[in-house]
């Protein structure tokens, strides 16, 4: 497509790669190694690096180990160490915005399907009082560990009482 | 344009047949369908009691239906909307009460709440430019059962299957739904006047009044 | 006498359109609304006091979110003395460059950034978008849907699309039950078309997540956000639950972008006398406070209302800027009908089309427009040659390339035959050989027979209560023999493990290999720069069928 870009892409990736395997030894890459856009696309880059909640790595995920059963959907979701990755990068190039956002997501990880629907409908306009919304602040809190998302439901929770859009009656 | 025809055919029909029904001074009516106005009379008389029956469909009118505006997008007076909905419903052997909600004119809205003060948990919902919604009472206010989003292309004999449809429904039935009509020029031709229309049933919102029960009386 | 000139002027597609007259106190006007604020910002302490002419003691819900959450105050102050006709300026100046831009911009309060493009005709305005686009590359989505809510034809549709070039493919329902089944025919269809296609169904919100989450779409747009409070709760939402949503999407790894657009406010009822344009800034700015990559917007399913009023059609152009001067991905509408007249929709999709953006149209209408379920789109199937003709009238890209027949017959019958293997795998209602072949050769919904609607939703409720997921999805189809459309669907649900594609305008090769605005930033800094055409793309677009060659004589 663009043969100069691509080339310097590639220069970029040899020598990131070259440098990667150098701090390689001490495996838990984690936040400790700050990542920025230069490794972007983590899939295509360091899909190595990029694990599941459950374990599993970017780079032996295979259609074969799905057929055979030994990939489920619990294992094809993002673990909150790759989303933290993602903030980094966006940070990198002055998304902040889109960063915080990355980050009160990879609290919500752990949090199951349905309750995350039903924490998603009680924080809509006149589905809950103050008290329901604190308790489901506490919940997210203490038993996700989800500090960032408690602390904005309890904002909200403030606001929509000045406001008047807590459950009626 | 075939809809026109067709409304004007309903709308002989319907005189037709309430002159068989009453014999009385059919003069009157056919005057009174020249000029398009309202032809029914509606009388709140107090505070919606939530419904217990399970044979009842609850139809929800928003703020300015058949007050303060009298006719759809498209001029079909609000009389015989209310009318043919009411004929459906009864069509299927079930009842029907009315309600009018002022806390939104918003035809999401005002079906879900319909239907959750509905016996049965299905309600229907008419805005005075016409859209109409038929939901119910445990699915989410923005998704619904039918969705009528296209007022212009609603004829009087979608609005009878609306009602029979909500009737069923409520029956336990899984009817086939009203086919879904689609014309691309109705919004070109519509929407900036549906956004007044809009604007003037807004107006009569009453965010702190509650649900009102109708009572109809057809002239 | 009655003048024979205006007998025809009357008769013309433009005069069936319906216009009104400006209505400032309820909002009914595009810019420049009397009651629109005067840009204003203090900052106490790291707290916003007073927001475009308002003490944070009389803000609404909006007004506070965006105070708290969506400006860069660093800047703030210095950005809000500058003039607003001095910042105009820099925008198509090409020596400054969209990063230095986007210093400026980020730090501007709603009042402020639709008064610097209220500085600028829709040439300037474009010039500015060409520079301001988030990914360097623009693209094109197309809506598939039908008014019988046949999946089988929308997997062919898709399919159909997919080798047309659409990057994006977005579906909804007629009726609501259907949509599993309409989500299932579309990533099916897309990805026998080409592999990579992102794929979404637009429902409602909480439904709309649920085929999220499991494996049914890769991608969420329909998360709507409104520019007054009254409007925003009939939305049935506030900042801060649309906000968790979009957190919810990004922790299953889901790409997704709000909605929004001028006259939605008004069409609602609660336009509290300002502006489209300001109300719609509001909105791009809720979206950035909430941290999403990007919006949808250009006025989009309100269209009649701008397009109603005089400037409706700079406003729209004006409200993508102002998307893209936030550092949005900016999926530029273009979609839903407004006009009986071609010359108008021409006119109205020049002002996105040849600056090119992230997605020129997020809609073009794959089917007739008969089929399309947004209520018409201003592009259709019947466009496909016009749309690619005007690519090579102006050499401009506008994402789609010409197609031959057989090839469209191809992998019509294919992504036919792959969603009948399907439902048979899954045990849904048969589709049959006849259907599969109506599908393969249709124009539209009027090609196909019908469907037992009732036995289908029953068993479109029973997929989604039996946990079904794209994991069974990659099994069903790759027993049924589709290994390669398996491998496809695997790819795709691999995307939401490494969470590339979460990032601003990303969308995917036929490699699975993401484009976005993080490793293709759009770096236009005047003629020769930015965006340029490769030689293999300009004889793509260059070679219609039709075109006679000298060699033919």
């Amino acid at each position: 497509m663009d043969q100069e870009k691509l080339l310097k892409q590639l220069i970029e990736e040899v020598m990131k790669n070259m440098s990667k395997e150098s701090i390689a030894a001490d495996d838990t890459c984690k936040a400790s190694q700050k990542i920025d856009a230069s490794s972007y696309p983590l899939g295509e880059k360091i899909p190595d690096q990029l694990k599941s909640p459950t374990g599993k790595v970017l780079s032996e995920m295979t259609l074969e180990k799905l057929i055979k059963g030994e990939l489920g959907p619990n294992d094809m979701r993002i673990s909150p160490e790759t989303l933290e990755m993602q903030a980094q990068v966006a940070e990198s190039i002055s998304r902040d915005a889109f960063a915080r956002n990355l980050r009160r997501a990879s609290e919500l990880i752990k949090v199951p399907d349905d309750r995350l629907l039903e924490i998603y409908n009680a924080l809509r306009p006149y589905r809950s009082t103050k008290k329901e919304l604190y308790d489901i602040a506490d919940e997210l809190e203490n038993k996700y560990g989800c500090k960032i998302n408690s602390s904005f439901i309890r904002e909200s929770a403030d606001v929509y009482e000045i406001r008047g859009r807590l459950k009626k009656d | 344009m075939a809809m026109d025809e067709k409304l004007i055919k309903k709308v002989i029909e319907e005189v037709l047949k309430e002159m068989k029904l009453n014999n009385d001074k059919p003069e009157v009516k056919t005057s009174s369908i020249a000029d398009e106005t309202g032809n029914m009379t509606l009388t709140e008389v107090g505070t919606f009691a939530q419904g217990k029956a399970p044979n009842e469909v609850v139809i929800g009118l928003a703020a300015a239906f058949g007050k303060h505006q009298t006719k759809t997008i498209i001029g079909i007076p609000h009389d015989q909307v209310l009318k043919e909905v009411i004929a459906g419903i009864e069509e299927e052997g079930m009842n029907y009460r009315i309600v009018r909600i002022y806390r939104t004119s918003d035809v999401a809205f005002v079906s879900h709440d319909s239907a959750k003060l509905s016996g049965s948990g299905i309600g229907i919902g008419i805005q005075s430019k016409g859209t109409t919604v038929i939901h119910q009472k445990d699915l989410f206010p923005l998704s619904n059962l039918e969705l009528f989003s296209q007022a212009p292309l609603i004829d009087l004999a979608t609005y009878r299957q609306i009602g029979k449809n909500a009737a069923k429904y409520a029956k336990g039935e899984s009817p086939a739904p009203v086919p879904v009509k689609n014309d691309q020029m109705a919004r070109p031709k519509y929407q900036a006047i549906a956004a007044l229309l809009h604007i003037k049933e807004t107006q009569y919102v009453d965010s702190d009044k509650k649900p009102q029960e109708i009572k109809v009386e057809f002239k | 006498m009655k003048s024979k000139r205006f007998e025809a002027l009357a008769q013309r597609p433009v005069n069936k359109d319906g216009f009104v007259k400006e209505w400032a106190e309820v909002g009914l006007i595009a810019m420049d609304s009397p009651n629109d604020p005067i840009p204003s910002i203090k900052i106490n302490g790291g707290k916003v006091t007073e927001l475009d002419g308002k003490a944070r003691k009389d803000f609404d819900m909006l007004d506070i979110f965006i105070a708290d959450y969506a400006i860069n105050l660093d800047n703030a102050e210095k950005v809000m003395a500058m003039d607003s006709l001095e910042l105009a300026r820099k925008l198509v100046d090409i020596n400054v460059s969209r990063k230095e831009i986007l210093k400026l911009t980020l730090s501007m309060t709603p009042a402020k950034i639709v008064e610097v493009v209220g500085k600028m005709n829709v040439l300037e305005m474009m010039m500015a978008a060409t520079k301001m686009r988030a990914r360097k590359i623009p693209s094109n989505q197309c809506h598939v849907t039908n008014l019988k809510d046949n999946m089988i034809q929308i997997a062919a549709d898709a399919a159909e699309a997919a080798i047309r070039g659409f990057d994006e493919q977005e579906t909804t329902v007629g009726i609501v039950r259907y949509a599993p089944f309409n989500a299932l025919g579309i990533l099916i269809g897309s990805q026998v078309g080409r592999p990579g296609v992102l794929t979404q169904c637009a429902v409602e919100e909480a439904t709309e997540l649920v085929l999220g989450m499991r494996g049914f779409t890769a991608y969420a747009e329909t998360v709507s956000v409104y520019g007054t409070e009254p409007v925003f709760m009939d939305g049935d939402d506030t900042p801060w639950s649309k906000s968790f949503l979009a957190s919810c999407y990004a922790s299953r790894g889901l790409k997704m972008r709000f909605t929004s657009g001028t006259g939605s406010e008004v069409q609602m009822g609660y336009a509290e006398g300002k502006s489209m344009l300001y109300l719609e800034a509001r909105c791009q700015f809720v979206t950035k406070g909430a941290g999403v990559q990007g919006t949808q917007n250009g006025s989009v399913s309100c269209v009649g209302v701008p397009a109603g009023v005089p400037g409706g059609i700079r406003a729209i152009l004006a409200e993508n800027l102002i998307g893209m001067m936030l550092d949005l991905e900016c999926a530029s509408s273009n979609d839903q009908t407004f006009t009986h007249s071609d010359l108008r929709r021409v006119a109205r999709t020049l002002m996105q089309f040849v600056p090119g953006t992230d997605y020129i149209c997020s809609g073009y209408s794959s089917t007739p427009n008969y089929d399309n379920m947004f209520a018409g789109s201003n592009w259709d199937a019947e466009d496909y040659d016009d749309w690619n003709i005007i690519q090579r009238d102006l050499k401009v890209d506008g994402g789609l390339k010409p197609v031959s027949e057989q090839d469209v017959v191809k992998v019509r019958n294919k992504a036919a035959k792959a969603i009948q293997a399907l439902f048979r795998e899954l045990e849904l209602p048969e589709i049959t050989d006849n259907e599969v072949e109506a599908a393969t050769y249709a124009h539209g919904s009027k090609d196909m027979p019908d469907r037992n609607v009732v036995e289908d939703l029953k068993a479109a409720e029973e997929l989604i209560s039996k946990g079904i997921t794209g994991v069974d999805i990659v099994k069903a189809l790759y027993k049924a023999g589709f290994e390669d459309v398996a491998e496809s669907v695997f790819k795709m649900l691999k995307q939401r493990v490494a969470g590339d594609y979460l990032h601003t305008s990303a969308i995917l090769d036929k490699d699975f290999k993401v484009i976005s605005a993080v490793n293709y930033a759009n770096d236009y800094a005047g003629p020769q720069t930015g965006y340029q055409m490769s030689k293999e793309r300009w004889a793509e677009i260059s070679n219609i069928q039709n075109a006679v060659s000298p060699e033919d004589f």
